[in-house]
């Protein structure tokens, strides 16, 4: 498990890379922060296709009665641009950015599991293109991203859209729970000496509990999928009320995965806000402990919440009461949270980089979608304005404006140590003015449309109801947040090649992925840190400003280093990494091809050849999934000292 | 070394949105939620006003808390010197602990207080039968006695109480300025009890997402003065005469009775799906169409009722509720314009008189 004592090849990236883009060190890699980059970059290529959905929807909800769409293509859009927009683009850019960071963070040369590492970001990108090929094979998933029966039975829904559906997102599922384990068995196992538990990082924490709330999430979503896999291709009926199923039992499945999900992707962000409003604010967070619990506490009430998703079900007042008070109760450590943010700006020299700035606008957005969900906690509000347009209001302001404005926040904050260079601050503050502003042109009216009664998920609406202006309003928002998203990769492309290189440590930060080369050496750490207070590198830097630290660290100043003669860089060669190995990208290619086969088994479209050739697939994917545990196993011996002694 | 962005723009462009928000709320829309005619509608409408205000009281001082810091607090020159390391302070913590949730404990008190008014089912409220098909709704009154769909007419001033099915797929029963949703599930029943307070017409909506025609599935509520729904029921109990007029429709004169027999002609399929009392057409797949002539709209909702629209309904259905059941038989053309004026003339003669109350 602990890399650094192994003692094995490696192939070091000077060696590997010349001339031509080195395909082989990046589709091979082991290496997290290779791999926290592919999941970035994918991830933000499903960013641009999502947006690209969203657009089209909203040119089509431009104008009362339009034609733009029809309503089946509009149906698989808004499914598909939820469905990407969650498990395609903010889920995997938290993994892609905590896979960097988090490792760097804790003092460790690696995850704790590298091949596993390996193993996830490719079933992400095998789920997320097997999905993505719906669209050539005869219709997306048009069910809705909560998918719920009996629409979502094959009699309703009868293209292969929504089995795409289940199967693409089983594979990214497996994906998300590899990583999670893999992140808390290297958060728990692999800190750097001196780095208990209360002097992780908050971005380290909130990884923490966001692994453990996916452990517990995702296999009910699994079940349930696999069960409505199993309705959908042999007449199981677990969800189909004309055989004796029950439609409500899958809402109930769906939310209590559905339902955390939400905390999924919004606290690794609140994780990367709690390390950059200190470092631009030259203070530490307020109320560490208070800010860290918050987190905790909100995964576990992430868990009894998920009802009120179905307050119009039908369960009856005494339950609707129970997960009202539930939910409200769950605004209370996120309230906890935001105050703590201020006040760590309180009295601070606050430095408005264009990280902070974007920090700044995650909490103010997020303080209203915060302010619009208590309305929603409340059951007889709720049935007003659920399922309309106030919802997707509330839900923008918290995953829009909160998780991908804080992703830009982190984006700019660690730009510099993935790349060597840092992104244009200036052309990062215009995109920032025009993202704040056309983002609340886009999502502010949505609140006004859905409490004058403009249901979600139409397709069209008549003209008269007093929406028309709204909707236009909107669909120009969304052409002006599409332009500064623009303006974002005109910045990354420019900056790559031309930006201001970046130091070790650009920011005067104060945890330990800044006391690294930018980027870092494959191996991370050459020497590794001990760790005696919550600032490593900020105490180092500052060892009288640290004094009045009350809160666990020792007097004993870190030992951190951020200078390295050429002679201990040489010595780096010494430091063993486990190989390139292919193995867990021919295992995620077998499922992936396996899972496409599954979803032609039963069909009948051209009668016998299809079931043939979907059984082929699914013999091709064993095989692949065969070769490559072989290979897995091949791979270990090699890389372990311990196993290959015994030969 | 840095040069600072202005930060004003961001209040007040909430605060312009926000006041154009409640600005246009002030607005009776057709289907808005802020001027309700219903018990239901508008207990949740007095509850939503005090919550709205809290909103905005949290709003204005944790947003000003965040914009004041920012102001305040940021670097003035490059070479500041580090500030004071405040870690944190555990009464403040306390303090913004509990606060928040006695705004929360008062939210929550007003909340169970309105929900036990709006789950209560008042036993002597009249009982209406709602069944929602992929897209439209049917209405059952008098266990089965009367059927119509697309137009539920309620009286004022007395408890309704709706038993909402599914035949299909999910569904969800809303009217904005009478009652919150309920969802209409198959395999399971809900109830809902709400009592307009005045008549009028009313808007209403399929909320659920269920399939392709979703965005079509809507219907009209219309609250009538008991005396007045009492003669509706009456009227709609007694069963259509034999029509012989005739209509314009698509430019051409069509003939009542000789509508009467296309709709009866089992080559054409109306009578498959569709029931008109006092006939042979006993299909029961399709809405009930007796008295078709009093409907407010076409294809639940999509079309206002005129013998215009009525006609393209029937000349290709597919293109205006896409999807449909009723467009997968009749295939654009497979009516010839004569026959589609006839049946026009045939379904617009079948009516009564109902005084008719205001769009609401």
């Amino acid at each position: 498990m602990a890399i650094a004592e192994q003692k094995l090849t490696s192939v070091s990236p000077a060696t590997a890379s010349s001339g031509s883009f080195p395909w082989r060190t990046w589709l091979a890699t082991v290496d997290h922060k290779k791999i926290g980059i592919i999941y970035i970059v994918s991830a933000f290529v499903f960013f641009l296709l999502g947006g690209i959905e969203a657009m089209l929807m909203r040119v089509q909800l431009g104008t009362p009665n339009n034609t733009f769409l029809s309503a089946d293509v509009y149906n698989q859009l808004f499914t598909m641009h939820a469905t990407t927009m969650i498990f395609l683009m903010v889920m995997p850019m938290n993994v892609g950015i905590g896979n960097y960071v988090v490792p760097l963070m804790i003092g460790a040369r690696d995850m704790a599991f590298p091949r596993l590492n390996a193993l996830s970001i490719w079933l992400f990108l095998g789920g997320g293109l097997l999905l993505y090929l719906s669209f050539l094979t005869g219709g997306a998933p048009n069910g809705g991203w909560f998918a719920y029966a009996p629409l979502t039975q094959v009699q309703y829904s009868p293209t292969a859209g929504m089995d795409y559906w289940i199967l693409g997102l089983g594979l990214t599922g497996i994906a998300s729970i590899a990583g999670a384990l893999n992140f808390i068995v290297t958060v728990l196992n692999m800190r750097a000496p001196g780095m208990s538990i209360n002097r992780m990082p908050l971005f380290v924490w909130m990884n923490l509990v966001v692994s453990f709330i996916i452990i517990f999430a995702f296999p009910t979503f699994t079940v349930g999928s696999i069960q409505l896999l199993f309705d959908r291709q042999f007449g199981a009926a677990f969800f189909n009320p004309a055989q004796g199923g029950d439609a409500v039992l899958w809402q109930h499945l769906f939310w209590f995965f559905g339902h955390p999900e939400v905390y999924i992707l919004i606290l690794p962000v609140m994780g990367m806000i709690s390390e950059i409003l200190p470092v631009f604010s030259r203070k530490p967070i307020f109320g560490y402990s208070f800010v860290a619990f918050s987190g905790v506490g909100i995964g576990f009430l992430g868990f009894i919440v998920w009802a009120h998703h179905m307050f119009g079900v039908g369960m009856g007042p005494m339950a609707n009461a129970f997960f009202a008070a539930a939910s409200m109760v769950i605004a209370i450590p996120t309230g906890v949270k935001i105050f703590n943010w201020i006040a760590t700006m309180w009295a601070g020299d606050v430095r408005l980089t264009t990280a902070m700035l974007y920090a700044i606008g995650f909490i103010s957005m997020f303080i209203i979608g915060g302010i619009s969900g208590i309305t929603l906690a409340s059951p007889p509000i709720d049935l007003q304005q659920t399922d309309t347009y106030y919802v997707v209001a509330h839900l923008h302001y918290v995953l829009f404006g909160g998780s991908i404005l804080g992703l830009f926040a982190g984006a700019f904050y660690w730009f510099p140590k993935m790349t060597g260079r840092l992104l244009n601050e200036r052309i990062g503050k215009i995109q920032f003015w025009l993202m704040m502003i056309s983002f609340n042109i886009t999502f502010f009216p949505m609140h006004i449309v859905g409490t004058e009664g403009m249901p979600r998920r139409i397709y069209t609406y008549e003209a008269g109801m007093g929406w028309d202006m709204w909707n236009l309003i909107e669909t120009i928002g969304t052409f002006l947040l599409a332009f500064s998203v623009l303006i974002f990769i005109y910045n990354v492309l420019s900056s790559l090649r031309n930006g201001e290189v970046a130091s070790n440590d650009p920011w005067d930060a104060a945890t330990l992925e800044w006391t690294m080369p930018s980027p870092p050496p494959s191996y991370n750490f050459l020497h590794i840190p001990v760790v005696n207070s919550r600032r490593p590198l900020w105490d180092a830097k500052y060892p009288h400003a640290a004094g009045d630290d009350h809160h666990g660290p020792s007097s004993a100043p870190s030992q951190v280093r951020y200078e390295y003669t050429d002679e201990e860089t040489e010595g780096a060669k010494d430091i063993h990494m486990p190989s390139l190995t292919f193995s867990p990208m021919i295992f995620s290619g077998g499922l992936t091809v396996a899972s496409l086969g599954f979803i032609y088994i039963n069909k009948d479209i051209l009668g016998l050849p299809t079931r043939v050739a979907a059984l082929g697939f699914i013999l091709i994917g064993i095989v692949m999934v065969s070769i490559a545990i072989r290979g897995w196993i091949l791979d270990s011996r090699k890389d372990s000292p311990y196993l290959s002694q015994h030969h | 070394m840095r040069k600072e962005a202005r930060k004003r723009p961001i209040p007040l462009l909430v605060l312009v949105l926000s006041c154009a928000a409640m600005l246009a709320g002030c607005a009776n829309l057709p289907a808005t939620t802020l001027y309700t005619y219903g018990d239901h509608a508008t207990r949740v409408l007095d509850l939503l006003t005090p919550v709205f205000w809290m909103a905005v009281g949290v709003f204005v001082i944790v947003q000003g808390a965040l914009v004041y810091t920012v102001i305040r607090f940021r670097s003035k020159q490059a070479s500041a010197p580090v500030p004071t390391q405040i870690h944190g302070n555990t009464k403040i913590e306390i303090i913004w602990t509990i606060a928040p949730a006695f705004i929360l404990l008062v939210i929550a008190v007003m909340t169970f207080r309105t929900q036990a008014a709006n789950s209560y089912q008042p036993p002597e409220a009249m009982k209406i039968r709602a069944i929602a098909h992929q897209w439209w709704f049917e209405f059952q009154y008098d266990d089965g006695k009367i059927v119509t769909a697309s137009d539920l007419y309620i009286p004022v001033g007395q408890s309704v109480q709706i038993q909402l099915e599914a035949a299909d797929v999910m569904h969800n029963f809303w009217i904005p300025k009478l009652a919150g949703k309920t969802y209409m599930i198959p395999g399971k029943t809900n109830y809902l009890a709400f009592k307009a307070t005045e008549s009028g017409i009313f808007r209403a909506f399929c909320a659920e997402f269920c399939g392709e025609s979703h965005g079509n599935m809507r219907f009209r509520v219309i609250a009538l003065d008991p005396a007045e729904f009492a003669q509706w029921k009456t009227n709609y109990a007694t069963t259509p005469a034999a029509t012989n007029g005739t209509a314009q429709a698509l430019g051409l004169t069509g003939d009542a009775a000789r509508g009467a027999a296309i709709f009866a002609d089992p080559k054409k399929q109306c009578a498959a799906c569709h029931i008109i009392e006092g006939t042979t057409a006993k299909g029961k797949i399709g809405p009930n169409l007796t008295h078709y002539g009093n409907r407010l709209t076409i294809a639940a909702g999509v079309l206002p009722y005129t013998t215009d629209n009525l006609a393209q309904w029937l000349h290709d259905p597919a293109s205006i509720k896409p999807g449909n059941l009723m467009g997968r038989v009749i295939k654009k053309g497979m009516l010839k314009d004569q026959e589609v004026a006839d049946l026009v003339a045939y379904l617009d003669g079948m009516k009564f008189a109902v005084n008719m109350p205001a769009e609401k």
